[in-house]
Order: structure tokens, then sequence, then C-alpha cells
């Protein structure tokens, strides 16, 4: 079953067209990897979906509702949520206190009235592999693997069941690397719904079950990963960025 | 609400509350009259800390809102004879309204525009008060003969101790909740925190409402103290600075840090008046503001914070 | 009508003027300067105390303004705006109350009461049925040669072409072999100058005393705002509709309404079109 379909969105700053006519769907509970050259317009879309960016045309829908004319929040509220290309952490806050604000629910009362609860912040950061005494720290102090899992955490607490990753290996480690591919594939197994961008395709193929090419904004290709890869305009837009 | 407070900081509030009680057998009436200057302008100053010292987004115009609340009591209970026991909540109410009125629009602008904005709406305001319809306002000239509600130093300062305390509580219990948190990151990175599911529209809506109850609640019981209002002695630039700048030698963002710099600021102007009587006093001042500024953004709470860590060692 | 004409024209050509210095900062160093209104106060003060104190040639004191406007910008670059690195907030906050600190100062050397500036150019020239004084003329002039010798500075020197790409991209332009710091430092002290020679007209259009930096901020904010940052053209265009503003509300409806519809005007378009009518942030 569809639960994100992406239909028909065009995008321009100015005079450059960074999304034309793009159009994908993405089935609950799987998989999708977005691929392209630099500046194919895979960023943009992200934030189109998330209401970063207004669309000038096209229509998102998530499980069915129109989303495109949500402001952001109300559309993390609806389940689908990501993480920044360069990551995003609030720069004064612990590893603790970035969690906790994406547990935070939308309500001034239960800002005010509700308490936080530790141990929810501590599970969602173990389950992204920090330990205890990471807590503490701050985003100045931790490396890229740590940030980019920080920001993970950050939108899993949001509750968000289709998930948005932006260049997910950049500046990682090949430890970091293995440490965020497994713990993807364990919310696969949960049945979270991903669609993932990344340069390194090779770590990016045990990841996905499927594949969406681009380039100049469009799709040229779509299917499963190696008839993507094998397909020549796919190759052609790489050998040309 | 009650996870991050703990016995520690009641008995703080406790030895703070216990000082302010027993000032006025510690001080001279002079000072005690320094004093309630210097906690109205700590109302003022946590006001202001409330709105911008997290959030990043700067009053530039605060008076406008403390401007509001006072002209609206003095009117009511001058012109029209309310009792100050209603003009005062009418007056903070008011102050609610107008302001939301104001910044419903202002909402969508950001950074240095919000500055700019709220710097025009105290021009405007200083302007508008002067022309339209004198015969409330008082025009130029103000009010004066406005009731007051306290006599005597000692009273003046009970009074405006316990509003001061009630505040100080009050904005600091907000800000230690999950609330604040979420107004720190609006400051740190907004559209991080809309991407983590939050309305930041609502909660810079919420955030500027308190703070302008609050300024109107000072203002209101400010102008019942001093009796009179004129307009440029409230929509003042250098009114604007002195908020401001107690806001951040105290240490911005923390609430309580404001109230101290409101009295570092005012006995300071008030100690150097002996020696420097005339203008050079304002020199002083300003440029003892500016080096503390430059030196430590953050303020005294920084630098105590230092300090403690130096002895420490 | 003939009044309202002339009256406007030579106001709008100081508000140009004035706000032109306002808008380089903002554009280029990506600072709201504050203390902009102070530079007014010195150069109005500078060219008091050089032309009608120490009794030298006027001309003089205007040189010796700018000069003052210059150095305090240069000042300010290096003390205030580069150890807090750029940094909006804290700039902002430090120029504001680095304006507190010099309107002290002046209060300390010139006293607290007002001054009336002689005029530069004693006369006045018969327009019609109107006078008007050959200072506001020589204002005029004056503002409209250095707004075109910015524009053109801007557009065709190597120099104005680096600003140009500062006020684009402080990153782009370090990797295009121009020194964002050189070219921040100059811009601080050309809008000290301007702002200083603006002054020393403001002052005598009104009058001289310490808090008279206020006014004008507001003024330059104005135009600044509506115009859209870093607009010449733009600017100069806003500050004839404000200045007529002005002037028509003075003459025709109340002279205390005078900076209503100003402060109206810069509250409905940050709501309409937040970054101004001609506004594209870079200088051009
Ligand atoms: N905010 C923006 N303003 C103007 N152009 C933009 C903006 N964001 C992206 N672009 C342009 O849109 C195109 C697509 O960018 P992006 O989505 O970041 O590509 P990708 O993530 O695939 O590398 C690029 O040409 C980029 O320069
Ligand atoms: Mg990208």
């Amino acid at each position: 079953m569809t639960i994100l379909a992406l239909d028909g969105l065009v995008k321009r700053f100015g005079g450059l067209t960074a999304t034309n006519q793009f159009s994908a769907d993405v089935t609950e509970g799987e998989s999708l990897g977005l691929i392209g050259p630099n500046g194919a317009g895979k960023t943009t879309i992200f934030s189109l979906i998330m209401g970063e960016h207004r669309l000038n045309e096209g229509a998102i829908r998530l499980k069915g509702e129109a989303i495109q004319d949500l402001p952001t929040h109300a559309r993390i509220q609806r389940g689908v949520a990501r993480t920044y290309q360069v990551p995003r952490p609030f720069a004064e806050m612990t590893v603790a206190e970035n969690i906790r604000v994406g547990l935070t629910p939308d309500s001034i009362m239960a800002m005010i009235f509700g308490s936080s609860n530790a141990a929810e912040e501590l599970a969602l950061a173990e389950a992204v592999g920090f330990e205890a005494a990471d807590l503490d720290r701050l985003p100045n102090e931790l490396s890229m693997g740590d940030l980019r899992k920080l920001e993970l955490a950050r939108t899993l607490a949001t509750g968000a069941k289709v998930v948005l990753l932006d260049e997910v290996f950049a500046g990682l480690t090949v430890g970091e690397i293995a440490q965020i591919s497994e713990l993807i594939n364990e919310k696969r197994r949960s049945g979270m719904t991903f669609v993932i961008v990344s340069h390194d395709l090779r770590s990016l193929e045990p990841l996905i079950d499927r594949a969406v090419a681009m380039t100049a904004g469009s799709v040229i290709a779509e299917g499963a990963y190696a008839d993507v890869i094998a397909d020549k305009q796919v190759r052609d837009s790489y050998l040309g960025a | 609400m009650t996870s991050n407070l703990n016995l520690r900081h009641a008995i703080y509030w406790a030895l703070f509350a216990g000082l302010l009680f027993a000032m006025p057998y510690l001080v001279s009436k002079g000072d005690l009259r320094t004093m309630i200057f210097a906690l109205y302008v700590g109302i003022f100053a946590m006001s202001w800390d409330f709105l911008s010292g997290r959030t990043g987004y700067i009053s530039f115009g605060h008076p406008f809102l403390i401007g509001i609340g006072a002209y609206a009591t003095a009117i009511l209970s001058y012109r029209f004879d309310v009792p100050v026991m209603f003009s005062i909540p009418l007056a903070v109410i008011i102050t609610m309204v107008a302001s939301t009125m104001f910044i419903l629009p202002a909402l969508r602008i950001k950074g240095s525009y919000f500055a700019l904005v709220t710097l025009a709406f105290m021009e405007l305001m200083y302007q508008l008060v002067q022309v339209i319809r004198p015969d409330l306002t008082g025009g130029t000239r103000g009010i004066s003969g406005v009731e007051t509600i306290t006599r005597g130093a000692v009273n003046g300062f009970y009074l405006a101790a316990f509003l001061a305390f009630c505040v100080a509580l009050f904005l600091w219990l907000l800000t230690r909740t999950r609330l604040g948190a979420a107004q720190s990151a609006i400051g740190m990175d907004e559209e991080a925190l809309k991407g983590s599911g939050i309305n930041a529209t609502k909660l810079k809506l919420f955030t500027f409402v308190v703070s302008a109850a609050v300024a109107g609640l000072g203002g209101a019981f400010y102008v019942h103290y001093l009796g009179s209002i004129a307009p440029r002695a409230i929509f003042d630039i250098n009114f604007v600075f002195t908020i401001i700048v107690a806001a951040l030698l105290g240490g911005a963002g923390t609430i309580t840090g404001p109230l101290f710099g409101a009295f570092f600021l005012t006995f300071l102007l008030e100690y150097l008046r002996p020696w420097l009587p005339g203008a050079e006093r304002y020199l002083i001042y300003g440029g003892v503001a500016l080096v503390l500024y430059m030196y430590q953004p953050k303020g005294m709470y920084a630098i105590a914070a230092k300090l403690r860590a130096g002895v420490m060692k | 009508m003939l009044q309202i004409i002339i009256q406007g024209l030579l106001l709008s050509g100081l508000y140009a003027l004035i706000a032109v210095g306002f808008t380089l900062i903002f554009s280029v160093g990506r600072v709201l300067n504050l203390a902009y209104g102070a530079y007014l106060m010195l150069g109005g003060y500078a060219f008091f105390y050089v032309s009608q104190t120490l009794g030298m040639p006027k001309l003089l004191g205007v040189v010796a303004a700018v000069a003052v406007g210059v150095i305090a910008g240069l000042m300010k670059h290096r003390f205030i705006v580069k150890p807090l690195k750029g940094d909006m907030v804290p700039v902002e906050i430090a120029t504001l109350i680095l304006a507190v600190v010099l309107q002290s100062a002046v209060v300390l050397m010139f006293g607290d009461s007002s001054k009336i500036l002689h005029s530069i150019i004693p006369g006045v020239v018969q327009v019609g049925t109107v006078s008007v004084p050959y200072s506001n003329v020589f204002a005029m002039i004056v503002s409209w040669t250095v707004l075109i010798a910015l524009y053109l500075f801007i557009r065709k020197t190597h120099l104005g072409r680096a600003m140009q790409a500062v006020s684009m991209d402080q990153k782009g332009a370090a990797i295009s072999g121009v020194n964002p710091d050189h070219v921040n430092m100059m811009v601080w002290g050309i809008s000290g100058g301007l702002g200083a020679l603006g002054g020393v007209f403001f002052a005598s259009y009104t009058q001289l005393y310490p808090a008279m930096w206020v006014a004008p901020l507001i003024i330059a904010v104005a135009v600044v705002i509506v115009g859209g940052i870093g607009s010449i053209i733009g600017t100069l265009i806003v500050a004839h509709i404000i200045g007529f503003m002005e002037v028509m509300t003075t003459s025709l409806i109340a002279p205390e309404l005078r900076g209503v519809f100003t402060m109206a005007l810069i509250i409905i378009v940050l709501v309409v079109s937040p970054k101004g009518l001609f506004g594209r942030e870079e200088i051009h």
C-alpha cells in the first residue's frame, strides 16, 4: 500500500527548476533509495515533503491525505520526518535535551505540565548506539557519526513512521557506517518506511528494497537497484556530473 | 514540571524571599527607594528576557508593551474613576490583547527585522499617544495625579518586591519546563524545531503574550507607584537600553539574572551619584555595560560560574 | 503646492543620504548598526566644534565631521564588530549600548541643551513665492552628488565590485580573492563618513542636541525596510516617498503626525513583503 505519494512535484528557485514533474510512490514498510548526481534535486524533494520549501506545482499525499498545504510541524505530527544533509542539532543542548525536544508534544499545556521521560530519552539514545554516559555530551564534542546518530534519534523521537534520511553516510568512518546500517535494518524489520539519499552507493545497496534515480529534477529510472544502476541514462548522469 | 526542581532551589527561593522581607530593616529609606526602582526595572528586564533571552527574537521596543499597560490603567483610573483593583487587571488584559494584534502579523518576520519592527512599534506609540485623544492621554505632558496605591518607601518596597518575586518565580518555573527547552530551540534553530514537530509560531505567540502580560503588569503597578506618566519617560530608547542591559548583564535566558542585573545597574548609577553628579555618570554606566558585555555576552551568571570554577580548582 | 514640492525634494535628498550609509552596512556587513544614528550626532557636533567653537571655515568643519565619522566607523569595526565576529544579535546590542555611551559623551562635552548651527551658506533663494535657504539647496546637491558617486563607485570600480561580491556571499568572495575583512572595514568607514555628513545637514535642518540620533536612525531604518536592503535606487525612491509623506503630513494634516505614517509604512511593508519593495539583500 502506498504510504507516501509524490505527484508531479515542481519547484523553481527563481529561474532554476530544481525539481521538474517529479513523481514517485513509497510503499508502506519499504526502503527506497533516492540516487542522483549532485544538484539533481534530492534534498529539495525532502524539503518539499517536509514543507520547508513551498511547492510550485504537484501534490504530496501521506496515507492518502494531501499534505502539501500543511505547515511543517503538522506534517511531522502525521508521521513523516527527515534528517539533514548537514546535521542540525540544537547546538547548546546536550544529547538528552536534543532527544527531549523530539519527544516534546506540540501543546503548550503539555510542555508546561507534563514532564520529560528520562527512560524514554535513554532508550532512544541507546537505540541509535549511544551509551548512558553520552547523554550529557554537547554537539560540539560529537563526531560526525555521533551527530548523524543524534539526528536520527531526534527524528525517531517524533514518532515518525516514514523517515527521510539525507546523505546518511557522508563524513562517517567505516565503523560508523556499519553501525548506522545495522540500526536502519533493524528499524526496517520493525516496519518503518525509509527514503534514503546517499552518494555511497555501495553502503546504500544493502539498505534498500528499490531505487529511484533522478537527474536535473526528474526521475530517469526506477526499479530494482541493480537494474537502475545498470541503466545507461543513470550511468551517463553520474559520469556527466 | 517537578522533575528538575529540587530542595536546593527551594532553599534559594526561600532565602531570596526572606532577604526581600528583611530588607526594610537592613537599609536606609533612600536605598529602599532605589531598590523599588530596581525591582520595577527587574520586572521589565525579566519580561524582556522571557521573550528575547532564549528565543533570540530581540525586542528593541519593550517600552511599547510597558506603556500600553501603564497608560491603560492611568486612563481608566484617572479619567474614568475605575478602582485600581479593576483597572490594573484590565490594563494587563488590554496589553495582552493589543500586543497580540500587533505581533500576529510580525510573527513571520525573523532576525534583525523583528528587532526593527519592535523599535518602530515603540516610536509609533510615542507619536500616537501624543496626538490621538490627548484629552485622554494627556498628550505630550502625559498624566499626573494618578492614584498611588502605597504610601511610604516601606510599603512601596513590599509591593514591588512581592510583584518581582512572583514574576521571577513564575517565569523561572515556566522556563524550567519543556517549554523553556523549546524556547531555547527557537533561538538555536527554528527550522529544526519545526522539524521536530513543534508549532514554532504558536510557541512564539504564547511567549510574546506572557512577556506582554508581565510588561503590562509591571507598567501598570509602576504608574500607580510614580503617580504620573509621560510619553518621553516611557517610550524612550534610553529606557530600552536600561532594560536590555540589565537583562544581558544579569545573564540572558536565566530570568533571575536580569533581576540581579537590574539591581547592579540601578545601584551602579546611584553610587556614582556622589562623585559624578552630572552626565559623566551615564558615560561611566554605559561604558561599564559595554565593556562587561563585550567581555562576557552571557552576563554575570557566566562570570560567576567561571569564578566558582576557578575557586574550586 | 510649490512649497510642498520644494520642501519634499530637499528633505528627501537628505533622507536618502542618511539611509544609504545604513543600508551599506546592513547589506555588506550583514548587521544592523543601531549606533548608526550616532554618526550623525558625532558629525553634527564635530562640525559645530570646528566651525563655531573654533571659528574655522565651514568647509573645514564639514571635512572634520566626515573624518570623525570615518574614524568612528573604523573603530567600531575594529573594537566591536570584529571581536564579536560579526554575530548579528550581539553586534546589534553592542551598537545600541555604544550609541547611548556616545550620547552621554556628547552631553559631557557640549552639555544637554540644544545648539543652533549657523547656515553653511547664508542667504535664501526665491523660487516663485517660496524662499529656500541656500544651505538646504547645498545639502541636497551634496546628497545627490554623493549618492551618484557611490552608485558609480559600486558599479564601476574594482573595490566597488568587491563590496558587491562580499554583500552577496562572504565565503564566495573570499575564494575569489577578495578579502571580506578589508572590504568590511572599508564599508564601515564609508558608512561612518556618510552618516556624519548627513548629520551636519540634518543638524542644520533641525537642531543639534545629544538625543538627535534616534530620529534619523528611525528614518534610515524605515527607508531601508521599505526600500529593501542594499538597493541604492530603492533607497532613493523610498527616501522620496517618506520625505514627501512627511512634508505633506506636516503642512496639510498636523505637524505632530509627521512620523506616524512613516512608522505605519514600515510595519505594513514588513508584513506584506518582508524583503522590502526593492530588496535583494546584496548591494546593487
Ligand atoms: N534554497 C535554494 N535557493 C536556490 N537554489 C537552490 C536552493 N536549494 C537548492 N537549490 C538548487 O536546486 C538544485 C537542486 O539542489 P539539491 O536539491 O540540493 O540537490 P541534491 O540534494 O540532489 O544535491 C541545485 O541546482 C541547487 O543549487
Ligand atoms: Mg543534497
